[in-house]
């Protein structure tokens, strides 16, 4: 339709910077809110967990006296097969849930937005070289792809790490290009040309904070779904080395004595799908706040 | 007076490869400015006027031809060798509100090129001289840190002046400056582009559909069709007396204000602008042409002077038959 | 002339409420179009011209725009008390509206003969192939081979777009045609045989058509009456020569003085000073008062009606200044 002339100039009405904007828009999202709460929460917990609980005697000291108890005022979520108090283990785990999360969409972060932009702003044999190795890594389930990084590398942390860090990199890789593609092509960086400023300076400066929004968007996302695979790994046992209460590997352990101590099963899952589904509610309500089309 | 030649053009051409063909958007056209001057390129969407622009700037690498500026042959300078010139040759875009970065406040806009080319150094002397050049162009002192989205299309277009203004170049080529504004925005920028040509003695490459607009501010104008200027003369010459038959049809296709008073007849062209791929050699007017008859087929006609600084091609001109 | 009203619209007020603000895009115009006439509806973006006829349509998006009083009668009804499906049977059939870019008005993925079809199918009880001979004859009509209605919208210029867009809203003989800036996209030779074909089509069909524009030229080319709007309001309105020989109003006096058309080079255009008011704050009073050069202490306190001229029939205007019946502009007074 054509522009409705009078609609257009409500944006000046009052005058607000762009980030005071989005967060007026991702705190009307009660979803949104919802989620940061809890990750909040869960960032608290991660942050002073080594203040609340000892880690030699709480979280991986044994007390076979204990074993197996159900959830009950001593133990809130119950002891698992060693008389160890989960709820030491869980909220202990979120440490390295997050920080495996975290670390690794960082890391593919960095490497896909080099990839990735290089490929979309000079095109060309460029851009047909980085993305069909992409796509290579793509067409590799992203388990695998771990799986053989790991046992290359040896488990541990950091290696696990690298490891999901490759598929988030891939996943940066064509956010960034697709970004960086139509956004090459406006006026502005033409203009920044004509200024005379060197191509990284107008990559840097001016194509990537524009192509911002999308990536903070999968960045939520990716740590969710990346959580998950660190857990799926640990369930394989090459993620996290035990004893170490990663919660894929809770969930591995609890997996024996699903009969008879369910709740070993239950808590840990409960714990990695509420954390997920925090980060998809926040990833989902700053996709809304930073899409200028959506706002009236 | 003998002004110094600031841009000579040679049969540029600049060719783009498309699936269907070769697709000459700029083919062989040749002009020179003296400092000081402005010259209009007029013609419709797809005539190769932009391109003519942004190859000039080398913001598109040309195909072929010389592009001769303050006497040096910049054609084959590569993206490092151009930046030091660019301080002297700048542009001033069409679109006031894509070619401003809408992360950037108006302060970093404005400063970015001086920043960039080094002119100045302390914080206070980049902020002065950014201060210095929004009073320039009419911007008030209180937008100093406001975002590009929160002014109206004038001012947008105002701050992408004071950019083109900040490093003192001597040629600015204008890419439809004032298409995307309203008639009293319009004559306000006019207005101010033709104060900054007189008080910092600026030459202007002016690129326009606009006739009524390149009138009002050129000396010389060229006519461009399909990549080829098909006529060039002093403003007033071209106006008093269009001699090439598309120059005729456009004169005359521009909605007069008038009513009731003596109005010219209007000439209507028949057809639309033929696509520029794979062009055979004849008239590429030909189609449209009124006049159009079997020597228009023989060859693609060349400039000739008709007249001192009125140079026409047509073949019918040159032969005398119309 | 009353006998042949198209189009009757009284003191419609529009505003769109957003949470920020109450944006005043229309604040009580009159409009009136008879039969065979066109009336150009001229301002400046923002003036209000695309939020009148989208209300003649009943299409203000809703929320957050809110038609707050006013009449609108095509031909005897009132548009505004229309039930929803009595509107679908009013719009494309007794008005068609055309809109600024030919690109995106049509469907990529049918003919254009399949869709002009189809815009008269829906109005008229006919058959597919009934309807697609129909669509023929409309593409003849604008100047169109026959043989194209085979044809894909892509392959089509935006000249020719714009005749068929004309084509499919003239499919089912509306009497009203509403054209928002039809030629602002087309390039100037293209706009001048377009113009040629509209104004040649309300004749035929016995139309009427309201022309919205910011172009002077394309108006003093079309239309036979003129109105100008201003923050939402018509500020003032008569013939072509009227508005454009006699004008009375210090914007429409500020708008010809901008327009380099005239003016011969080396000459200062006189630029309106100063900016559109934010419709969602209007100044009090005469809303182009802070811009106006004429403007007095007067202008501030109320909003000027509009007055006839000297005693006119058709020339209106709406500025305090004439109070004084020794005020006349600038411009009139250089010409007597």
């Amino acid at each position: 339709m054509a522009q409705t002339n009078s609609t257009g100039n409500t944006k000046h009405v009052k005058k607000r910077t762009m980030l005071q904007e989005t967060w007026r828009h991702l705190i009307r999202n009660r979803g949104a809110v919802l989620g940061m709460l809890f990750l909040l929460f869960l960032v608290g917990a991660a942050l002073f967990s080594p203040l609340i609980f000892d880690y030699e005697k709480d979280v991986i000291g044994q007390n076979m006296q204990d074993r197996l108890m159900a959830p009950c005022a001593a133990h809130w979520f119950g002891t698992d097969e060693f008389g160890r108090d989960l709820f030491a283990r869980v909220i202990y785990g979120a440490r390295y849930s997050l920080i495996i999360g975290v670390g690794s969409v960082f890391l593919g972060l960095i490497v896909g937005t080099i990839l990735g932009s290089q490929a979309g702003f000079r095109g060309g044999v460029v851009d047909s070289i980085i993305m069909r190795g992409i796509d290579i890594f793509y067409s590799i389930p992203n388990i695998m792809t771990a799986v053989v990084i790991v046992s290359l590398l040896g488990t541990s942390t950091v290696n696990l790490m690298i490891a999901l860090a490759f598929s988030c990199a891939s996943s940066f890789a064509r956010i960034v290009r697709a970004s960086v593609m139509t956004i090459r092509d406006q006026e502005y960086v033409e203009s920044s040309y004509a200024m005379g400023l060197p191509t990284w300076k107008i990559i840097v400066k001016h194509i990537l904070p524009n192509c911002l929004s999308p990536i903070i968007v999968q960045i939520t996302l990716l740590i969710g779904t990346t959580i998950i695979s660190a857990s799926s790994l640990s369930f394989l046992g090459i993620g996290v080395p035990a004893p170490a209460p990663e919660w894929g590997a809770l969930l591995s352990a609890g997996r024996g004595h699903i009969r008879d101590a369910s709740y070993m099963c239950i808590i840990p899952g409960l714990a990695i799908m509420m954390t997920v589904l925090a980060l998809n509610l926040l990833g989902d309500g700053l996709r809304d706040a930073l899409d200028p089309k959506l706002k009236k | 007076m003998a002004n110094k030649t600031i841009l000579e053009v040679q049969n540029l051409t600049k060719f783009f490869t498309t699936p269907a063909g070769q697709l000459h958007a700029v083919d062989g056209v040749s002009f020179k400015i003296e400092e000081g001057k402005t010259l209009g390129i007029v013609g419709e969407s797809g005539c190769g006027k932009s391109t003519t622009g942004r190859t000039i700037l080398k913001l598109l690498e040309p195909t072929g031809g010389k592009i001769i500026f303050d006497g040096k042959d910049i054609t084959s300078y590569s993206r490092k060798q151009m930046r030091p010139l660019r301080q002297e040759m700048q542009m001033v875009f069409q679109d006031p509100f894509s070619s401003l970065d809408p992360r950037q406040t108006v302060m970093q806009l404005i400063s970015e090129p001086i920043i960039e080319h080094k002119l100045l150094k302390s914080k206070k002397d980049i902020e002065d001289r950014t201060l210095e050049l929004m009073e320039t162009v009419g911007l008030a002192e209180r937008y100093i840190n406001v975002y590009p989205h929160e002014l109206d299309g004038g001012r947008r277009q105002r701050i992408g002046i004071a950019r083109a203004l900040a490093v003192n170049p001597k040629l600015i080529v204008c890419d439809e400056p004032v298409s995307a504004l309203d008639v009293s925005i319009q004559a306000q920028i006019l207005n101010l582009l033709k104060e900054l040509q007189e008080k910092m003695g600026l030459t202007y490459i002016f690129i326009t559909h606009d006739l009524s607009v390149v009138k009002y501010f050129s000396d010389d104008i060229a006519v461009m069709y399909l990549g080829q200027m098909v006529e060039k003369a002093p403003s007033d010459v071209l106006f008093a007396n269009p001699v090439h038959p598309y120059t005729k049809a456009l004169l005359s296709a521009i909605p007069l204000p008038i009513v009731g008073k003596e109005k010219p007849k209007r000439q209507l062209i028949k057809g639309e602008i033929t696509s520029p791929v794979n062009l055979p050699d004849e008239c590429r007017f030909m189609k449209r042409c009124d006049f159009a008859d079997e020597c228009c087929k023989k060859c693609n006609p060349k400039l000739h002077e008709i007249e001192p600084g009125h140079f026409v091609a047509c073949t019918r001109v040159a032969e005398g038959t119309i | 002339m009353a006998e042949d009203l198209v189009l009757d619209i009284k003191d419609l007020v529009v505003h769109y409420e957003t949470e920020d603000a109450d944006v005043c895009a229309v604040n009580g115009i009159d409009i009136q179009i008879s039969k065979k006439r066109t009336l150009g509806l001229v301002g400046e973006t923002g003036a209000g011209k695309t939020t009148t006829a989208l209300s003649i349509l009943n299409l203000i998006p809703n929320p957050p725009g809110v038609i707050k009083n006013g009449s609108i009668h095509l031909d005897g009804k009132d548009i505004l008390k229309m039930s929803q499906e009595d509107l679908q049977k009013v719009r494309g059939n007794d008005v068609a509206m055309i809109f600024q870019d030919p690109m995106t008005a049509l469907n990529p993925v049918m003919t254009v003969g399949e869709q002009i079809g189809e815009s008269i199918m829906l109005h008229q009880n006919i058959s597919k192939q009934e309807a697609f001979e129909k669509a023929k004859e409309m593409l003849k009509m604008v100047g169109i081979a026959e043989s194209r209605a085979y044809d894909y919208p892509h392959q089509f210029s935006g000249g020719m777009k714009q005749r068929v867009v004309i084509a499919i809203a003239l499919a089912c003989s509306p009497q009203l045609l509403i054209a928002d800036e039809p030629t602002t996209a087309l390039d100037v030779t293209i706009q001048a045989q377009v113009l040629e074909l509209m104004k040649q089509l309300i004749q035929e069909k016995e139309m009427a058509m309201l022309l919205i524009t910011h172009d002077l030229g394309v108006v003093a080319e079309v239309c036979e009456d003129v109105a100008v709007m201003y923050a939402g309001r018509i500020v003032e309105k008569g013939t072509a020569d009227d508005v454009f020989n006699h004008m009375r109003h210090p914007y429409t006096e500020g708008l010809f003085d901008s327009l380099p058309n005239l003016k011969q080079r080396g000459e200062q255009l006189v630029p309106i000073r100063g900016l559109m008011p934010d419709p969602s704050d209007l100044p009090p009073g005469c809303s182009f008062a802070p811009r106006c050069p004429y403007a007095t202490e007067a202008c501030t306190k109320s909003i000027p009606p509009l007055k006839s001229v000297e005693g006119s029939k058709t020339h209106f205007v709406a500025c305090t200044a004439y109070e004084n019946p020794d005020f006349s502009l600038r411009r009139n007074e250089n010409g007597k």
